[in-house]
């Protein structure tokens, strides 16, 4: 079914191109012009995304008559929704970065003149929102030289091709307009002279380590690391903090109605926030460690009254967090978890 | 069952009464002492049997909350194949079965049942059916079915018992078996009726490790080969073997590193390893894949470097020389390092050995599965658990966790090491997935039931001691605990007595409360069977919704014996269980092609979903709506997972035409697509000349709390077959082709 849209749309540019053909030659000068202008622009710009206004908007699309010499795509981007993770907008437009860097650096004969890439931005050009009738975000969308209704859907890229990052957008791109992106560039995830310290960081460490291992002096061989290893572990779990990652679930949500107001606990059982997690993790291990404190190391304590004292202390805490946790439950699961205490104590 | 428990128990005292006799001979000179002794040994033997006992019944009754609430029959979705299954197998028998070709599911593909199952689950019910005519009671199948899971709960207890007792002592191995016997975490799998692979698998999963830390704590070949035995009930059983096939070998890799090889070690492991794996490799299921796939690459490499170990010290020993050797040391170890690679990368790249499966990946990294596949993460006993459910789960185990870690490091012995990897690694595997919980609880409940023991111990040798002092022989019998006591011998202060009793009343206190606590998430949360729902009326009587039989029992009564019947594949199961209809898909996901045809089906119009619904000759359409009672888990709320399985596959099937800015709506505001889809014509048919809530509107969704949008539905080419009595189930006739003229 896509290869038949595919062939029909390919049919359709070709018989455009047959009659658009006589008619751009008539303002070329013009046309190079704005290529000219475009290219400044964009040598200007950070990794080459030229950032449109309503004025650019009218100035390269609305006022040049079809065919233009050139494509345009077009990130429409919300800088004010940049904190909203579930747009992914900050992730996808730097893909689109990616794009459009690695497409200039790919190119360099006359394909480098015939795409631009270009982003507009919600706040300072909400006109030309309006112009290509986004509703929402996000949207990228390319305007290919035929294009004269600016809400025509069809340039619209799917999300499905943006859903595999910059590879998928480049493929969206190449498919659309005939050119070639070529390999994608990514910037390294270290620079070289990162890569380098940490080289020689572990090859200063290895002999060390390895006498270290030899004499079985590492940290491998002490119990206590692997004790706070193991108890970590505990608390990674028991606060759900895979849940976090695997949901991206932010460390607390500001309130709909009063932004001022933060949220750090959220009433559905099936769902948390991060710092709601880590809290009641927090309070497991704490009176877990305490337990194990009390009948372990407690009872070495020589003086009497130190002992009275920690014992009462550590109930107290105990008693405290046990409380705050029952509590938190009650709440977030709407069951009333039989606590550890009499109901009347309330 | 009741015959069954004295005999274990039996074998261990003995076991026990020697090692104790061997270790204070001195007593033994004395006649009197001896006569003594044996007495509280014996009284001993008799409270320890008889606690077991009363624990073993007690794991089976407080699973029969479901049978007492609602009848005894089978729950939820997967049991049904299994139910039907055993069912094939004592009528047909073992051979029939292990051939069987089920034409009635997944049509027209069908599916080759012996081949795709875990069979360890029938068999036992089988057998255990046919021992029992054996002896003359003649029962149902069903009622073998539904009391399996509480049977093997019991077992397990038992087996909890042995384990607790080999990491640690007696005491421990009690308050083990007691904790596993009613914890949430296991009982919310085992309930009467709930007659699923965890069933008999969390049993053998207990097994396997106890047995292999037997066999590691006595390097004896007997045990190590029981171990291999009871893996291969774990693989006969169930798809999560793989962690054991994991874990063991991690655990041999710590204690090489941590400087803990010994023979021991070596008898165990290779016995373990290579019997399990032969025996493995007999399930038809598993077959190559122990030996080709990369999830079981780390025990092979584990095994190899084992005989790495004991080559060396071979060499070692002949060498006499430790420069030499240190030589051969750096040679050999830089060599094998190096053929091990390449044969991993060449086995890999040949496609040899087959990269590991998406669950398996989904556990590690658990964002590959919500990127990758959406048939997996549409389930929701596949979502990540939140801290509410481990509090649910766990109650005071989760307090008493890090206390048991911290006494299980203040006493490391190969049998508490393999204890604590066990718990930390499910534990992390239970917060990816909240259906792992259940693997966790017996590791939590074995950790949790040191702390206690220890501590119980402690506070009691402290009030004895301070009774008399020359008792401390006869007190040392009973088992009491030997480094920590000591320290509190050391200093006997009259406050210490009277903080003592404060405090083991605190801990009874708080073992009664998580007793309250489990018998009661048993009976509100865990025991509701969801076929049969019920819900509390305006005053506080219980109403049942019977409809899903009711709609099955019709498909069954009213319809040809070949139909085909279409529904989102949760159902599969129970429409071929109990409605004996053919079905598209079932909840054995193995096409995932197929899946989203019906999803696409499902989510395209009614003129296009009948050309699919044609091509795959569907006679009947059956979809579950909620909005009547209010029922959540409806085919609606399923529906975005239906266009997102769809869409995986069939491009023309997309989720944002469904969704009005990113949300998703049923109302006037709902999308045009979805407002004339199929899903949403099939559940809101006839539905806006309904009332349903005083003071509404007609057509008042209950289950969204909306209006619906579209209240004049006209069918085309399918029409009303049947609706239960409160719209759960509704099922619709496709009509044949209109004459062409």
């Amino acid at each position: 079914m896509v290869v038949g849209t595919n062939l029909a749309s390919r049919f359709f540019l070709f018989t455009a191109l047959l009659f658009a053909a006589p008619i751009s030659f008539a303002d070329s000068e013009h046309d190079s012009d704005l290529i000219a202008e475009l290219i400044s622009l964009r040598s200007a710009a950070d990794s080459g995304v030229i950032r449109l206004d309503d004025d650019g908007v009218s100035r390269f699309l609305t006022s040049v008559s079809t065919p233009r010499p050139y494509s345009l795509i077009i990130f429409f981007d919300a800088v004010d929704l940049h904190s909203k993770s579930e747009f992914r907008l900050v992730e996808l437009r730097r893909e689109f970065e990616i794009v459009s860097a690695s497409f200039i650096a790919n190119n360099n004969g006359s394909d480098v003149t015939k795409l631009f890439f270009c982003e507009i931005d919600s706040t300072h050009s909400a006109a030309s929102f309006h112009r290509f009738a986004v509703e929402s975000l996000p949207h990228i969308c390319l305007v290919d030289p035929w294009m004269d209704n600016l809400q025509d859907e069809s340039g619209q890229m799917e999300r499905g091709d943006f859903e595999g990052l910059a590879e998928s957008m480049a493929e969206f791109v190449e498919r659309r307009t005939k050119l070639t992106v070529g390999p994608i560039h990514r910037p390294p995830l270290l620079s070289k002279t990162q890569i380098a310290i940490i080289t020689a960081l572990i090859v200063i460490s290895i002999p060390i380590l390895i006498k270290k291992v030899l004499k079985g002096e590492t940290l491998l061989h002490d119990h206590r690391v692997w004790l706070s290893g193991a108890v970590f572990v505990y608390f990674f779990s028991v606060a759900g903090t895979m849940h976090n990652i695997i949901r991206k679930v932010p460390m607390f949500l500001r309130d709909h109605e009063d932004p001022s107001n933060i949220v750090f606990f959220y009433g559905d059982s099936e769902f948390q926030l991060g710092t709601e997690g880590f809290a009641v993790g927090f309070l497991y291990t704490v009176v877990g460690l305490i337990l194990a404190y009390v009948t372990n190391a407690l009872v070495r304590v020589k003086n009497l009254n130190e002992q009275r004292l920690i014992m009462v202390l550590a109930l107290f805490l105990s008693f405290w967090a046990v409380k705050q946790v029952v509590y938190l439950d009650n709440w977030k699961t709407g069951y009333e978890i039989h606590p550890y205490w009499p109901s009347s104590w309330h | 069952m009741g015959g069954k428990q004295p005999e274990p128990a039996n074998v261990s005292s003995k076991s026990e009464s020697m090692a104790t006799n061997k270790a204070s001979p001195d007593l033994l000179n004395s006649l009197s002492f001896k006569s003594l002794k044996l007495k509280t040994k014996q009284q001993e033997l008799l409270i320890r049997v008889s606690i077991l006992g009363l624990v073993y019944v007690l794991a089976f009754i407080a699973r029969l909350f479901s049978v007492l609430r609602y009848e005894s029959m089978i729950h939820e979705f997967d049991p049904y194949f299994n139910y039907r299954t055993t069912l094939f197998l004592t009528e047909k028998g073992f051979y029939e079965f292990w051939n069987w070709f089920d034409s009635e599911s997944w049509y027209p593909l069908g599916r080759i049942i012996g081949g795709t199952l875990y069979p360890g689950l029938m068999v036992t019910a089988a057998l255990i059916y046919w021992t029992l005519r054996f002896l003359r009671f003649f029962v149902h199948i069903r009622e073998v079915c539904v009391l399996t899971a509480p049977f093997f709960a019991s077992n397990t207890t038992v087996v909890a018992y042995f384990f607790g007792k080999e990491i640690w002592d007696t005491g421990a191995g009690l308050v083990a078996a007691a904790l596993i016997a009613i914890c949430p975490g296991y009982i919310s799998r085992s309930v009467a009726g709930s007659y699923d692979n965890e069933a008999v698998a969390i049993f053998a999963l207990l097994l396997t490790f106890y047995l292999f830390v037997k066999a590691v704590n006595t390097g004896s070949l007997a045990w190590a080969l029981g171990s291999a035995f009871g893996y291969f009930y774990m693989v006969s059983a169930w798809g999560g073997y793989v962690f054991i096939i994991n874990l063991v070998p991690l655990y041999v890799l710590v204690l090489l590193i941590t400087g803990r090889y010994s023979m021991r070690l070596y008898v165990a492991y290779n016995c373990m390893y290579i019997l399990g794996m032969l025996l493995a490799m007999q399930i038809r299921f598993v077959g190559f894949q122990h030996v080709q796939s990369g999830e079981h690459m780390g025990a092979m490499g584990v095994f190899l470097l084992m005989q790495v170990f004991y080559f060396l010290d071979w060499v070692k020993y002949q060498l006499n020389d430790t420069k030499l050797f240190q030589t051969f040391l750096r040679i050999t170890v830089t060599s094998a390092i190096l053929v091990g690679g390449i044969a991993l990368g060449v086995g890999t790249a040949s496609g040899y050995i087959s990269p590991w499966t998406g669950r398996f990946y989904s556990l590690l990294d658990p964002t590959y599965a919500k990127d990758h596949i959406p048939i997996i993460a549409s389930v929701s006993e596949h979502q990540p658990t939140a801290w509410s459910s481990f509090m649910f789960d766990y109650h005071i185990l989760l307090f008493l966790f890090p206390a048991g870690l911290y006494f299980c490091f203040k006493r490391l012995s190969d049998a508490t090491i393999f204890i604590v990897m066990y718990g930390l690694t499910s534990l992390y595997f239970a917060g990816v997935m909240v259906r792992l919980i259940l693997v966790a609880t017996p590791a939590v409940c074995l950790i949790s039931a040191i702390a206690v023991s220890a501590t119980v111990k402690n506070l009691t040798s402290l009030l004895r001691t301070k009774q008399k002092v020359p008792q401390t022989g006869s007190m040392k019998g009973a088992g009491s605990s030997k480094a920590s006591s000591k320290v509190l011998l050391d200093q006997s202060q009259p406050f210490q007595k009277n903080g003592a009793i404060a405090l083991l009343l605190g801990v009874f206190y708080l073992l009664s409360r998580y007793a309250i606590h489990c018998t009661w998430v048993t009976s509100e949360a865990y025991s509701s069977p969801s076929i049969v729902l019920a819900a509390r009326g305006a005053h506080g009587n219980r109403i049942i919704f019977d409809d899903y039989r009711e709609a099955y029992y019709w498909l069954r009564q009213n319809t040809p014996t070949d139909a085909k019947v279409m529904s989102w594949w949760d159902y599969g199961y129970q429409i071929t269980a109990m409605g004996n209809r053919t079905v598209i898909v079932d909840n054995n996901t193995w096409n995932n092609t197929h899946i989203a045809t019906v999803g696409r089906a499902m989510s395209s119009y009614e003129d296009e979903a009948y050309d699919i619904m044609r091509s795959l000759d569907v006679n009947y359409v059956l979809v579950v709506f909620g909005g009547v009672t209010g029922y959540s888990s409806d085919d609606i709320n399923k529906f975005l997972w239906m266009v997102r399985i769809g869409g995986g596959v069939f491009p023309v099937i997309k989720e944002p035409d469904y969704l009005v800015n990113g949300e998703f709506r049923v109302d006037k505001g709902a999308s045009p697509k979805m407002l004339n889809c199929l899903m949403y014509k099939l559940c809101y048919y006839r539905f806006g000349e309904l009332v349903t809530e005083y003071g509404k509107p007609s057509g008042y969704d209950r289950a969204r709390g909306v209006e619906i949008g579209n209240k004049d539905i006209k069918l085309e080419h399918l029409e009303e077959a049947y609706t239960t009595s409160n719209w759960i189930v509704r099922i619709y006739r496709v009509k044949p082709p209109t004459n062409r003229l």
